[in-house]
């Protein structure tokens, strides 16, 4: 759940009373953005992304215009421009017009919980507006501070001493920044970076910091992020109809965290258990259409409802189904596999059969009953099936089910279709 | 104050053999709560009783009842303290919202707190880190969340979570190992792989992975390097965070790191904390540990690298025999010799006949102790055993589509149990499968014998609440208020017994051919409960049924292959638990519905009976057709069509009183009738399944139907009545009954609106017609019920006219030609219904055979006998799942009116 850019930024800045450049969104009349670029000289064109995409500026989309003709052209541009970071691509929806700030300096300001110091960090530069990464070890200082007593000015003071930075952006810095710890802290975020924050003389002879780009990343298990009000449509980019109905779930009772790995995969591996999780799904690779963690002893009706939701969207493609887990150590066997067992035979009697093969690895309380039950159902389904207990290592029980989706691939499927007369 | 000066924080645990001692004295939050409801007695018993309370608020005064003695409860630490309880180690199984307040709680009011394990998962980052600072302040150690606790195996102690699931001692094997994983449930799996290689554990730490891990690897490392128990370490870490960066080790370590595909996802699955940023995913932390530990790759066993220090595995079946390689170098055996392996072994598995590459046709192997014997004994178990819930509002058994208003009854929709004669359908809502005709023939001997009433005070009651101006539901009630548990007792031990001999038998079906049952051997107990000393004229009525209809039953020659005589409690056991034999030993059915079908057509039987005064019970014949005939001939839908019309029926009429009995089974679970008969399971409490009355509860059924549920298809009779009274029509079945249908929809069109504009001008609301429109098939230019239609095709298909039924097509159009309606629109099912009951009345209402008030008294019987198919579904269905009282609302969703 991340929020990038000023059009929400500022409103969250505005509520700490943090000094921001002025903004427009995609909805500005063409008499706005002029009044704009007359008022502060120049405007930034900026592609609007939903969730965290970085080097935006890198990639060249970032426009700038000192008139009307040119800020529209940046517009046109950049409405609905693709931009790719990594593994993640995003698609603009929108610009917003942001008002040139004049300044002698740039800072870099963020703070996140760091693991190394596990604390809340401050991490700050006065050679902002560039990449962090890239600077010196001298030229950036980390300071973990008390989550108790939160981001004081001493605290600010302090590592911008050590920085040598520049006298005059010291005391506006030390009365804006520990703003942001309430920001932070009492809305549910887990980083929040302003870069840069250009320190602009509004008034002759001090300097104010304004935030110029604004990133944050917030706690989905926090129900303060509540309090912003912020629309859910922000953050829903991030998930697929699939995920967001699992979603629903989600409680703390048992695990429903699921992410989509390969749409057109053909093995769906209900797994138990964050370890697992890791393991299967690093050993599936692309053979797995989702990656999920259902263990935390879900109970019957919770189990049998993430369950119903994952055979809806992908049985209908799955060769094997792979129920997975190690020894579970609360997660009750005979509960989840009734669940789950049940969940296949409703969906075998409401869309009548389709050809599965059936893999199961698992260990835990109740195991015998649990085996037995979903024993039972595949047995009444005529589906082929080998169930392993949990003295079978759980990456050859993996290797299994990758054998059993190649043999179904390899013309298994067909068969199989045709013993229970239905279309492979 | 630090506690050590290696690190810049508290760390107050020095040696793995500190985290959890027998010293340790236990206090855990929400101890009542479900998870520690389970986890916390195996806990507590496992570590010889190490908990001395725990808080629940509001709860004060209970106990959570242990194998090693109850452990008390109060409402929070203060009142535990005060009562005069110590402890050091505080666990937390608070929800996420109240954990971070639960630990201030235990750091706050407790002095000598050293030590907190907190099990939520889910806990905000926010709450971390001032979990975090607080017991920095105050020198506590914190272990989680998110994890699953810590034990020892060497002192017998797990505290916290569940890690060794509900049998502690069988994974946590005393040896030489120390864990630490960030899965809980890998801590417990590897535990488990390390004794594949002959080694056991010291301390098992599960770290939890969320952002902040409270004990991270710096801390166990440190502690580990102090433990004079642990000669080695076995790692499993995830990507996110720099926990690993720097660590450093001075006794051999295995590694196993696993994510690198993570680096594909932009947000975390299960562990919240396992999501890399930059320079910590898996590949990072591999390469980190491969430098700790001084190896220049990943081991495998076809490249088994390892130095002295330990190796990186990403794979945890590997860990074993790395370990076993590197302590091969330090000159360090296993702690005892491997136990089993960690190969493929399939305990459970099918072909289902089709041909297999040997790679996955693995044979089958015997699952090793306890779980072999565990599953011989859940194997001989016969039927199957449903989870209990709350059952309100809820039906396994019924349901009906919101879209198309189309029930269906055990997956079945009642447009097919529409085709289908009254014996399958109920044993579809039963059993969950249709008869066969074996089935069929076998349902019948004993439903025909049983609906004569004869002598029986069921009919008695019946009379005399017939006498008293009952509706025909309350006559049955009260006939149905006589077949009470011990009027069925014998039959219901008879079928318990039969299926405690057949049982392991292996037979398979009802009605198999041939079986041997020379090896069943009954005892006296058993013999008592099957035959008795004298012949039982209903008992031999029955098997010349069976016989005469050439159905086949093993357990009826089974009772026959006895000495004595069957009595007719056996034999009705010996009928219905033939039917249902497969299903049962299919696990489709419990063992309860199995022992209680006798009940079930008793009643069945009893409610068409007695819907018939007494006087037609004769002790020979019953509506004047011999038992003899009706016991080796009649369907049960044939005898409730004699009953219901006192006559005979012909296959022409049969054919739509079969489809009327289908068509009403069921409206789904939120219908009066359904709710009455779960009521009454409910507060029988089905949790206790032998105590529930089914003949109450089909009196729940039948007091929950009425003149507005389930008279009201008098209505449209009615209608129809007032329609034709003028007419000379003497057969509706008569395609040539030279009626002009549009003529009579337009002239009732033509008067009705005129009736609705006298009505509006003087401020009256405007009757509505029964049998058109539905409140879900309208708005469309042409509105169709799509069950209406079905059923229309069926008939036409049928070459079967019914006028009633094409006089309602002609009044909707004729209603829209005349500008009454806006659309045309549907007829509806209950149309459907009343033109299908008329057609059958009509000869005898014309006759003056029916009075009106009769005609009512039949449309209300017949959807009586329909209901009472799907009510027997909910019963049934509610006595194996539901739980006691659990169709009661809470006060709270109540309210008052005034």
């Amino acid at each position: 759940m991340q929020l990038t850019g000023m059009l929400y930024g500022a409103k969250l800045l505005k509520m700490v009373d943090f000094p921001t450049s002025e903004i427009l969104g995609p909805e500005a009349s063409e008499h706005e953005i002029k009044a704009l670029i007359a008022k502060c000289g120049e405007v930034f064109v900026k592609p609007i992304f939903r969730g965290g995409i970085g080097k935006k500026g890198k990639a060249g989309l970032l426009g700038r215009a000192a008139d009307l003709k040119t800020a529209l052209k940046e517009k046109e541009r950049l409405y609905f421009v693709e931009h790719r970071h990594g593994n993640v691509v995003a698609k603009s929806q929108g610009v917003t017009f942001e008002g040139a700030v004049p300044a002698e300096h740039e800072v870099y300001v963020s703070i996140a919980d760091s693991t190394r110091y596990r604390a809340p960090t401050l991490t700050i530069t006065h050679h902002g507006g560039m990449d962090i990464e890239e600077l010196p070890k001298d030229q950036i200082v980390e300071v973990p501070f008390d989550p108790l007593t939160g981001l004081k000015s001493f605290v600010i003071t302090n590592a911008l001493s050590d920085l040598k930075a520049p006298r005059e952006i010291i005391s506006p810095l030390a009365q804006n920044l520990p703003k942001l710890w309430d920001l932070f802290h009492h809305n549910g975020m887990t980083t929040l970076e302003l870069n840069p924050i250009r320190m602009s003389q509004t008034r002759p002879g001090s300097l104010t910091p304004i935030a110029c780009d604004f990133k944050c990343g917030f706690d989905r298990d926090d129900p303060r992020v509540r309090r912003l009000n912020l629309p859910n449509e922000l953050f829903a980019v991030d998930y697929s109809d699939f995920e967001q109905e699992i979603n629903q779930l989600r409680t703390y009772q048992g695990q429903s965290d699921v992410g989509v790995i390969n749409a057109n995969g053909t093995i769906l591996a209900p797994t138990f258990g964050g370890g697992a999780n890791s393991l299967v799904t690093e050993f599936l690779g692309d053979d797995a259409i989702i990656s999920s963690d259902f263990g935390g002893n879900p109970p019957y009706e919770k189990m049998r409802q993430v369950m119903r939701i994952c055979l809806k969207h992908w049985l209908k493609q799955t060769n094997v189904l792979f129920v997975i887990g190690g020894k579970a150590n609360n997660t009750d066997i005979f509960v989840t596999f009734r669940a789950m067992a049940d969940a296949l035979r409703e969906y075998f009697s409401e869309r009548g059969p389709t050809p599965v093969y059936v893999v199961i690895g698992r260990g835990g309380p109740n195991l015998s009953r649990g085996l037995l039950a979903f024993k039972d159902v595949v047995d009444s389904l005529g589906l082929p099936y080998r169930i392993f207990a949990y003295d079978s290592a759980m990456t050859d029980v993996v290797r299994y089910a990758q054998a059993a989706d190649r043999w179904m691939k390899a013309g298994g499927r067909q068969m199989l279709a045709e013993k229970l007369g239905v279309a492979a | 104050m630090l506690a050590n000066e290696k690190f810049k924080y508290f760390v107050g645990i020095n040696s793995l053999a500190e985290i959890a001692t027998c010293k340790d004295r236990v206090c855990v939050l929400n101890i009542l709560g479900n998870e520690s409801r389970g986890v916390t007695p195996v806990s507590h018993a496992y570590s010889g009783g190490n908990v001395v309370f725990g808080t629940s608020p509001g709860r004060g005064g209970e106990v959570l009842e242990t194998a090693a003695g109850p452990v008390p409860v109060y409402n929070n630490v203060r009142e535990g303290l005060d009562a005069g309880h110590k402890f050091n180690v505080g666990v937390v199984y608070l929800p996420p919202a109240a954990v971070r307040d639960g630990v201030f709680e235990l750091i706050r009011v407790n002095r000598d707190i050293e030590k907190v394990v907190v099990l939520t998962e889910k806990v905000s980052v926010h709450d971390a880190r001032e979990i975090r600072a607080l017991a920095q302040q105050r020198s506590v150690d914190l272990f989680g969340a998110n994890c699953l606790g810590v034990a020892d195996a060497w002192n017998h102690i797990r505290i916290g979570g569940a890690l060794g699931g509900d049998k502690p001692e069988e994974s946590l094997r005393r040896g030489s190992v120390a864990i630490y994983s960030n899965s809980g449930n890998f801590t417990t799996t590897m535990a488990t792989y390390l004794t594949a290689g002959g080694w056991g554990t010291t301390t098992s730490i599960s770290s939890g992975k969320d952002l902040y891990i409270h004990f991270a690897p710096a801390e166990f490392a440190h502690a580990f390097d102090n433990d004079a128990r642990s000669k080695a370490a076995v790692m499993y870490i995830e990507p996110g965070g720099y926990y690993e960066q720097d660590l450093e080790f001075r006794k051999p370590v295995i590694a196993c790191v696993v994510g690198r595909w993570k680096a594909k996802l932009t947000r975390a699955v299960g562990h919240a904390g396992a999501i890399a940023g930059s320079g910590d995913g898996a590949e990072a932390k591999e390469k980190w540990f491969q430098r700790i530990l001084k190896v220049k790759g990943i081991y495998s066993p076809e490249n088994p690298i390892v130095s002295q220090a330990g190796a990186v595995v990403t794979n945890i079946a590997h860990i074993p025999a790395a370990l076993t390689a590197v302590m091969k170098l330090n000159g360090v055996e296993p702690d005892f010799p491997p136990e089993g392996d960690l190969t493929l072994k399939p305990w459970f598995g099918d072909n289902q006949g089709l041909p297999m590459p040997p790679e996955l046709d693995l044979p089958l192997v015997e699952p090793f102790q306890p779980y072999k014997d565990q599953i011989a004994e859940l194997t001989r178990q016969v039927g199957a055993v449903f989870p209990r819930e709350s059952m309100k509002d809820r039906s396994g058994s019924s349901i009906m589509d919101p879209k198309t208003q189309v029930t269906r009854v055990s997956g079945v929709s009642i447009l097919d149990t529409a085709k289908y004669p009254l014996a399958s359908n109920y044993m579809l809502a039963l059993i969950h499968e249709i008869n066969d005709d074996n089935d069929h023939a076998l349902f019948n001997c004993s439903v025909t014998v049983d609906v004569n009433l004869h002598g029986d005070p069921a009919i008695m009651a019946a009379d005399a609440a017939r006498e008293a101006g009952n509706a025909p539901n309350t006559v049955l009630a009260a006939a149905c208020a006589v077949i009470g548990p011990r009027r069925v007792a014998g039959a219901c031990q008879a079928a318990g017994v039969l299926i405690d001999l057949f049982g392991h038998s292996g037979l398979q079906s009802g009605d198999q051919a041939d079986f041997d049952f020379s090896a069943i051997k009954a005892d006296a107990a058993q013999l008592a409960c099957l035959v008795g000393s004298t012949a039982d004229p209903r008992a031999q009525a029955m098997l010349h049924g069976v016989e005469a209809r050439g159905a086949r039953s093993v357990f009826v020659d089974y009772l026959r292959s006895l000495d004595g005589h069957p009595s007719a409690d056996a034999v009705r056991a010996a009928i219905t638990t033939s039917i249902c034999w497969s299903a049962l030993m299919r696990k489709k059915i419990s063992r309860i519905t199995a022992r209680n079908l006798p009940w079930y057509l008793r009643l069945a039987a009893t409610i068409i009976g007695a819907s018939v005064p007494g006087a037609q019970h004769k002790a020979d014949s019953f509506c004047g057709v011999p038992t003899r005939e009706l016991v080796s001939q009649s369907s049960a839908t044939e005898i409730a069509y004699l009953a219901l019309l006192g006559e005979k029926p012909t296959p022409e009429n049969l054919f739509p009183f079969r489809v009327l009995l289908g068509l009403i089974i069921s409206n789904g679970v939120g219908t009066i009738s359904a709710q009455g008969c779960k009521g009454a399971v409910s507060a029988d409490g089905p949790e206790s399944p032998e105590r529930v009355q089914i003949n109450k509860a089909m009196i729940g059924f039948l007091t929950h139907t009425g003149f507005a549920h389930g008279g009201n298809g008098f209505e449209g009779i009615q209608f129809l009545i007032e329609q034709f009274t003028d007419s000379d029509l003497k057969d509706a079945g008569d395609p040539k009954h030279g009626l002009d249908l549009a003529g009579m929809g337009s002239r009732f069109a033509l008067a009705f609106a005129a009736e609705k504009k006298a009505r509006k001008g003087v401020g009256e609301g405007v009757r509505a017609i029964p049998g058109i429109n539905h409140p879900v098939f309208k708005g469309q230019l042409v509105n169709k019920d799509p069950r209406e239609v079905y059923l229309s095709h069926l008939f036409k298909e049928r070459g079967e006219t019914n006028v009633f039924h094409d006089f309602y097509s002609a009044l909707v159009q004729a209603l829209y030609d005349n500008g009454v309606t806006a659309n045309v629109f549907c007829v509806n099912i209950d149309a459907v219904i009343a033109a299908l009951l008329l057609k059958l009345l009509w000869p005898r209402y014309r006759s003056g055979a029916f009075s009106e008030e009769a005609l009512e008294t039949a449309a209300f019987t017949a959807f009586l006998f329909g209901r009472m198919v799907g009510c027997a579904g909910e019963i049934d269905d509610h006595l194996n799942r539901g739980r006691n009282m659990d169709t009661r609302t809470p006060a709270s969703q109540c309210s008052h009116v005034s």
